[in-house]
């Protein structure tokens, strides 16, 4: 049997397939089980000619599955190469595969949840912002440059590592140096969005006393002279606290903080 | 106004979540949809690209950290980045009232995202059906094309009538409203980011000392008058630091050698 031999291209058209389809028929059951299977799909006539091989190939990857898609292409490019293994007769079953794309979708998805939209993006995006200031166009344009710049080589360079070392490439991802790569990265997550609420939270007192002698005292400048945007501070920080604390919904946060608004506009507290 | 609701419909498909044109949720999701581009975008076809970023980044400061842990979603962000937006523009009525309306619209918009989702599970059993039959062709258009239908009508139609219907009548709905209703809407649009904020810090603070780097973030900026540039570059020098120095963990039951002579 001549070996069957998966080249550049059928990777590269997996990956293609992947990162486009990976969430297109998500359901409440099956998230991206489908996703997985069109993944495959590019190469299951080249690596199983035969029809009820490749049938099974393929339910096999129409199983419950989900995770995050950027990190995740790791575990497609690692499977890949796992299934042309066993097409070429190596002893791999199909359950061996299954259990291994089971176990690793989890852990997966919680370290591309953390690195992805909870890091690289909120990081990105501040900057972005920053550099939109007053409506220019470099704030978009820096966001989509720096994105697509950063995950297109980045999903395939780690596709191509989960092709190409298989199971020992998720080490690289839950190794101790890049656990502490990442505890690095949430600290700077953390250190940007305190620069984030000071510069996108607003919100200041019209409240005014006058004394007995006839002198008008503003309270906001007055806050501003102690402590600049001291009011946000206090609204982000008590909002993280009922969120990660009392377990409020952000639903919920967003119809406690309209209840704060309506009521600090009704008895003329804040001024919008 | 119908040749810009289209653009802005087609534009609110592209970035839908399981839209695949863009290479999935690379180019859709986590590009069109993000507030700060589709601003740009909105802006850019209703012919007033300025306000369109000034609202976007109002806008995306709320849905910043927003993740979407197995499809359950606080809020629609493609309902926010399109339609919402485009309403906020077309309001004239600035950045904050634009997130008040925003976050509305994100809110109810979950609903729409949930039906595609139970729809999506029927397309999901003729799937399954054709993998039975070893029709690999059918699986294909159960999973990546027909799906991408009932989407289409479900991102474009409400989009198009919300923007093609919204610029003849927001201005007046806005200018009926409430002075109190205004100025709710105002302090709530500046507030808001405070809940996208908060996800991301729940996410990722695990002590109470981690919010140390928070405060000192906030300080940078009302204090030291740094600007977020200045601030990420010193944000990844404190990390590269944490990096560097932070101890390896200890493997269990290895012990501390213990230097019992006398140092003198």
């Amino acid at each position: 049997m001549e070996p069957r031999k998966l080249s550049r291209q059928d990777l590269r058209r997996c990956w293609r397939s992947w990162m486009m389809y990976n969430l297109s028929s998500m359901s409440f059951e099956r998230l991206a089980s489908f996703g997985f299977c069109l993944s495959m799909l590019p190469v299951a006539r080249k690596l199983y000619p035969d029809l009820q091989q490749r049938k099974e190939m393929l339910k096999r990857h129409a199983s419950f599955y989900n995770t995050e898609p950027q990190i995740g292409a790791i575990v497609n490019g690692m499977v890949l190469g796992l299934e042309e293994k066993r097409a070429n007769g190596e002893p791999i079953d199909g359950e061996t595969i299954n259990t291994l794309k089971v176990g690793l979708m989890g852990p997966v998805a919680g370290i591309g949840d953390s690195m992805i939209p909870g890091m690289l993006i909120p990081i990105l995006l501040s900057i972005g912002m920053a550099l939109a200031a007053g409506g220019s166009i470099l704030g978009p344009l820096f966001y989509t440059v720096a994105w697509l710049g950063i995950i297109l080589p980045g999903t395939w360079f780690l596709f191509l590592k989960g092709y190409h070392m298989g199971s020992t490439s998720v080490e690289m991802l839950v190794s101790s140096k890049s656990t502490r790569l990442r505890e690095a990265l949430s600290l700077l997550g953390v250190f940007v969005m305190g620069g984030v609420a000071a510069s996108y939270v607003r919100l200041g007192t019209g409240m005014e006393f006058v004394t007995r002698d006839g002198v008008n005292i503003q309270l906001q400048p007055m806050l501003d002279g102690i402590f600049p945007q001291l009011l946000p501070l206090m609204v982000v920080i008590g909002t993280w606290y009922l969120m990660a604390k009392r377990g409020l919904s952000p639903v919920k946060a967003m119809l406690l903080l309209l209840v704060v608004a309506a009521t600090g506009v009704a008895i003329g507290l804040f001024t919008g | 106004m119908a040749f810009e609701a289209t653009l802005i419909g087609i534009l609110c498909y592209l970035g839908a979540l399981s839209s695949p044109w863009l290479l999935g949720v690379t180019g859709g999701w986590y590009l069109l949809s993000r507030p700060l581009v589709s601003g740009m975008l909105v802006g850019l076809i209703l012919g007033d690209m300025q306000s369109g970023i000034l609202i976007g980044v109002a806008v995306q400061a709320v849905y910043i950290a927003m993740v979407t842990p197995g499809g359950s979603m606080p809020a629609d962000l493609n309902f926010v980045a399109y339609p919402a937006i485009a309403l906020g523009i077309l309001s004239g009525k600035g950045p904050e009232v634009a997130v008040a309306l925003a976050a509305t619209i994100g809110i109810a918009g979950t609903v729409l995202f949930n039906l595609m989702l139970v729809l999506n599970s029927w397309w999901n059993h003729r799937a399954d059906v054709a993998l039975e039959n070893g029709n690999e062709r059918g699986i294909y258009l159960n999973s990546a094309i027909w799906p991408q239908a009932s989407l289409f009508l479900m991102r474009f139609v409400p989009t198009f009538i919300a923007v093609y219907f919204g610029a003849q009548y927001i201005n007046v709905v806005m200018d009926s409203l409430p002075k109190m209703v205004l100025s709710t809407m105002n302090v709530l649009g500046g507030i808001l980011p405070a809940v996208g904020i908060a996800i991301l810090l729940k996410q990722i603070i695990k002590r109470y000392s981690m919010l140390i780097y928070f405060l000192v973030g906030f300080i940078c900026i009302v204090f030291l008058k740094l600007n977020m540039v200045a601030l990420v570059i010193v944000g990844a020098l404190l990390a590269l630091i944490h990096y560097n120095y932070k101890p390896e963990p200890q493997p269990a039951g290895a012990t501390v050698p213990v230097d019992d002579k006398d140092e003198f």
